[in-house]
């Protein structure tokens, strides 16, 4: 006989030992269903798990109890012999998934609704019995489409039954990950008008659940697309905020559904990643606002996995102080500090003490404006606003302020004109005697001058710090600030370093010269920033608003050195002129800007093969079952650009995305665009550079900030198959 | 740069309250809007103060919507209310660029085919009204006091499925909102959650 026959003989063999049926799966135009078993048998007097089997097409979906926005929950209709029961379905935690602004409650790709059955004591051993179920779900993606189908089960009843090989495992999984109360979570819950506080108190170590979601069970209770919060208290409690739902349905006096963190709420192995929760509403609830319906909602996926643990405290104090060390080496920064040390050095610039008391409050300038710039910060996000590090330079009114601020600077080290001379005499004379105020001043500027370079070159770490609770953020910023601060300090607190300096004398003007040149160098390129932000008229509108200050600091300083009053006069018609010039590039609104923004991102990725971003674009391609690589940049940051000159524009790595069909899609947060700033914030960062692998079937990748060749090729080579490097995996998301 | 960043704050500040109280629960003030119908005609809802008004979200390729039609389920309804002077305004915010987007002649050709009578058909291709309203799925219903008040906010009925044959037993929320209402009566059942497809936005 031919092997194959053997073993299909065999084959057949065993299904007739075990009596396992093989009903065929019952298959639509989207969904696979059939009615799977734990057991290879029915045992008389016990409880056995069967499960509906969904598998859907890629890119569609089916519901959970509670379908959210739209849809409906998958039903079952039992056909039992008699002395059966079948309890209800038990539900795996569900997805939240958006449509569009909506979001729905429901599952993707595969899931396993459980229900047990309850086997009569009586039911014959060595007969089968067949459980028929008719399945009704809806199956939606960009449409909707209604389905019944019959399903039927047939098994043997037996004295004892075996595991069914095929299935289960996965119903035994399936049943563990069911959301359940979790031993040690205690959750009380309170009605506070157009929300409900959800105080949950943890085991002792259990860890902060962190990208929690909560969906309740049932309709008209909170609303699925507004955002929900979640923080830990000073007593180690956690608040959860929710949303009350537009549609409030009576009858709300409990809080029960369903709590899914993306680290679960245990420490350890296979803990529990959704727990159910139910507590008694105390207080009164009133009707949620209208849901916004914003672009995207506003989701919590789970933060990067390593924030919090994988870069702790000191770690973050110590690289935001080395940072600002750093920034005293900054083109921006350097030639403007490097002139104000070298005053210190002039000769009878004070004593001793007079000295330290300059660079103390040259400090305190630079770490309050930094904490100050910070907690605005924090202060804005708070109000919903999506700001990352680098909005200073999202502003084409701020770029331009810069460029100006930054050309006159440039222009005093060349000499063009001193300070003192365009002031009267009195106000020069008073911070003259004030040196204090004038080094604190001194301090405000330089972080000022700072934050052009800050953005390029630190937006990823301090983004990082933005992701922390308030406390730690605003420690980093001070950590930063002091850093930023010590070179000078130092230099005034010893004072013996002067020694070594040459003579003063013609050197030093020499030097202040050259510094200008850096100066000049951060104007360009804020020029260039300028055009990528806006337009090339907005660049010769600078560029002669750039001429025309020059020309009045001219006029004014003629005027202040002694020549004709008429001399003011020209100074103020060129003031006038120069508001004039660079009046609209201020005058860009915030409403404004959004509607451009949606354009902007359009034209972004016009030109080569990289498409303009868009949420729509990206899921779009994705449901395609394409792979798509996001490029979330900006031209301010010169991360990105390096990224993109040094990796993403080298030929291998181009060729590399071309084989694999690679869908190239680049964001550009140039200007401010709030749609791009909830996908990254929905990505667990605060800046660009952020870098995303959206694979087919798999979780989409978070690459790191700096780019490397072979990390992209390694990242490229798990599309398909192949486990990714550990080192690679910066973050994953969900 | 602190001006600039203080001005958008105040105009974002400025827009939430505004939204906040915009906000289309029953009670509230129905948004004005003005859509172009499938007759090409400008059709402005303050253009009926004094004038009970129904706002019907419907999408022909929607199994829901398709149920109530196709079960005749929501054509008696406008007819009924439209001989008592009541505006029924069937409204479609599919996206323009969305495959189930239909062009002013596709949506007559459907209505004349369901035997539908609403006083008219309203494309709402940029979603702008269906956002002002928060509409969510297709049907999503409301309906307006002659005072320009929402007075029901909801789903069509009590039956949440696409079944034909679900619909006879159903409890139809609009209907008695508009018996109690036209009566000078409080709508009983003011808000329900809305069931149906998801609007294409």
């Amino acid at each position: 006989m031919p092997r194959f026959a053997i073993a299909l003989a065999a084959a057949l063999a065993s299904v007739f030992v075990t009596g396992a049926a093989l009903a065929a799966p019952v298959r639509t135009p989207h969904v696979e269903a059939e009615l799977v078993s734990e057991r290879t048998a029915f045992v008389p007097g016990q409880t056995t798990t069967v499960a509906l089997r969904l598998k859907m097409a890629d890119g569609w979906h089916t519901y959970w109890q509670n379908p959210g926005d739209s849809g409906l929950p998958t039903t079952l209709a039992w056909k039992l012999p008699p002395g059966m029961a079948a309890g209800p379905i038990r539900w795996p935690a569900p997805e939240a998934l958006p449509a569009g602004p909506l979001v729905n409650y429901g599952y993707e790709r595969e899931v396993l609704l459980l229900t047990d059955i309850k086997v009569p004591r009586d039911a014959p051993i060595g007969e089968t019995l067949a459980l028929g179920a008719k399945a009704e779900w809806l199956v939606c993606k960009e449409t909707c489409i209604p389905e019944d189908v019959q399903l039927d089960l047939v098994l043997p009843v037996a004295e004892r039954a075996d595991p069914y090989p095929q299935w289960s495992k996965a119903i035994a999984a399936t049943r563990d990950a069911l959301p359940t109360a979790a031993p040690g979570w205690l959750a009380a819950a309170r009605g506070d008008g157009q929300k409900v506080v959800v105080t949950l108190t943890a085991p002792a170590g259990a860890p902060t659940p962190t990208g929690v979601h909560f969906f309740p069970f049932d309709e008209g209770r909170i609303e699925p697309s507004a955002k929900q919060t979640f923080a830990r208290e000073a007593n180690g409690t956690f608040v959860l905020t929710l949303p009350v739902a537009n549609q409030l349905a009576p009858g709300f006096t409990r809080v029960a559904g369903v709590l899914v963190a993306a680290n679960g709420f245990a420490s350890g192995a296979d803990v529990p990643k959704a727990i159910a929760i139910e507590a008694s509403l105390t207080g009164a609830v009133v009707a949620g606002p209208k849901p916004a319906l914003a672009q995207v909602p506003a989701l919590n996926v789970p933060p990067p996995v390593p924030a919090g643990e994988g870069l702790s405290l000191l770690a973050a104090l110590v690289f935001a102080f080395l940072g600002g060390i750093v920034l005293n080496l900054m083109p921006c920064v350097f030639p403007v500090l490097s002139i104000k040390a070298l005053a210190l050095a002039a000769p009878g610039h004070g004593n001793k003490q007079k000295l330290r008391l300059e660079g103390l409050a040259f400090s305190a300038g630079v770490i309050a404006t930094f904490v100050l710039l910070a907690g605005m910060l924090l202060a804005f996000r708070a109000a919903g606003e999506q700001f990352g590090w680098g909005f200073q330079l999202q502003s084409p009114g701020v770029v331009t302020s810069l460029a100006v601020l930054f050309f006159v600077l440039a222009l005093n080290l060349s000499g063009a004109f001193e300070f003192a001379s365009l002031v009267p005499s009195s106000a020069a004379g008073w911070t003259a005697h004030n040196p204090v105020v004038n080094a604190a001043l001194s301090g405000v500027l330089a972080v000022v001058i700072a934050s052009p370079c800050t953005a390029p070159f630190m937006g990823a770490a301090l983004g990082f710090a933005l992701s922390q609770p308030a406390a730690l953020t605003l420690l980093v910023f001070v950590a930063l600030g002091i850093g930023m601060a010590l070179p000078f300090l130092l230099l005034s607190w010893f004072p013996g370093w002067r020694r070594m300096l040459p003579k003063p004398g013609a050197w030093m003007v020499h030097l202040k010269q050259f510094l200008a040149f850096p100066l000049y160098a951060t104007v360009a390129w804020l020029v260039w920033v300028l055009g990528a932000q806006v337009d090339n008229d907005a660049v010769v509108r600078l560029l002669v608003t750039l001429v025309a200050v020059a020309f009045v600091l001219w006029a004014w300083r003629t005027y202040r050195v002694g020549a004709s009053r008429a001399y003011s006069v020209v100074a103020a018609v060129g003031l006038a002129a120069t508001a004039y010039v660079a009046w609209p590039l201020f005058a860009g609104t915030p409403e404004h800007d959004a509607q451009t923004s949606a354009s902007a991102r359009a034209t972004a990725g016009a030109g080569d093969q990289w498409q303009a971003w868009s949420p729509a674009r990206v899921s779009e391609l994705t449901s395609a079952g394409k792979a798509v690589f996001v490029d979330f940049t900006a031209a301010w940051c010169v991360t990105c650009q390096v990224n993109k000159r040094l990796v993403l524009n080298d030929a291998g790595v181009r060729d590399a995305f071309a084989d694999r069909g690679v869908e190239l899609v680049r964001a550009d947060w140039t200007r401010r665009d709030p749609v791009i700033g909830q996908a990254l914030g929905a990505l667990g960062r605060q800046g660009v550079p952020v870098y995303v692998l959206y694979r087919p079937g798999k979780e989409p990748l978070l690459l790191p900030e700096v780019l490397q060749k072979q990390t992209v090729l390694d990242a490229l080579a798990t599309i398909d198959g192949g486990a990714p490097k550990a080192a690679l995996l910066d973050h994953r998301t969900r | 740069m602190l001006a600039n960043t203080f001005r958008t704050f105040c105009s974002m500040a400025f827009a939430l309250a505004v939204a906040t109280s915009w906000a289309a629960a029953p009670g509230t003030a129905a948004p004005d809007f003005t859509l172009t119908d499938t007759a090409g005609k400008p059709v402005k809802l303050s253009d009926y103060k004094g004038k009970f008004v129904v706002l019907e979200w419907t999408n022909p390729d929607c199994p829901f919507v398709q149920a109530q039609y196709n079960a005749g389920a929501m054509q008696p309804l406008q007819k009924e209310w439209g001989a008592k002077d009541v505006v029924w305004l069937s409204i479609n915010s599919t996206n323009k660029d969305h495959g189930e987007y239909k062009t002013p002649t596709q949506m007559n050709a459907w209505m004349k085919d369901k035997q539908a009578a609403p006083k008219a058909v309203l494309l709402d291709s940029t979603s702008a009204t269906g956002r002002a309203y928060a509409a969510k799925t297709t049907p999503h219903m409301f309906v307006i006091d002659p005072a320009g008040k929402i007075v029901y906010n909801g789903a069509i009925d009590d039956k949440r499925s696409a079944r034909e044959s679900d619909r006879k037993s159903a409890n139809n929320y609009v209907r008695a909102a508009l018996t109690e209402a036209t009566a000078g009566k409080p709508v009983t059942v003011a808000s329900t959650s809305p069931y149906g497809c998801s609007i294409k936005y």
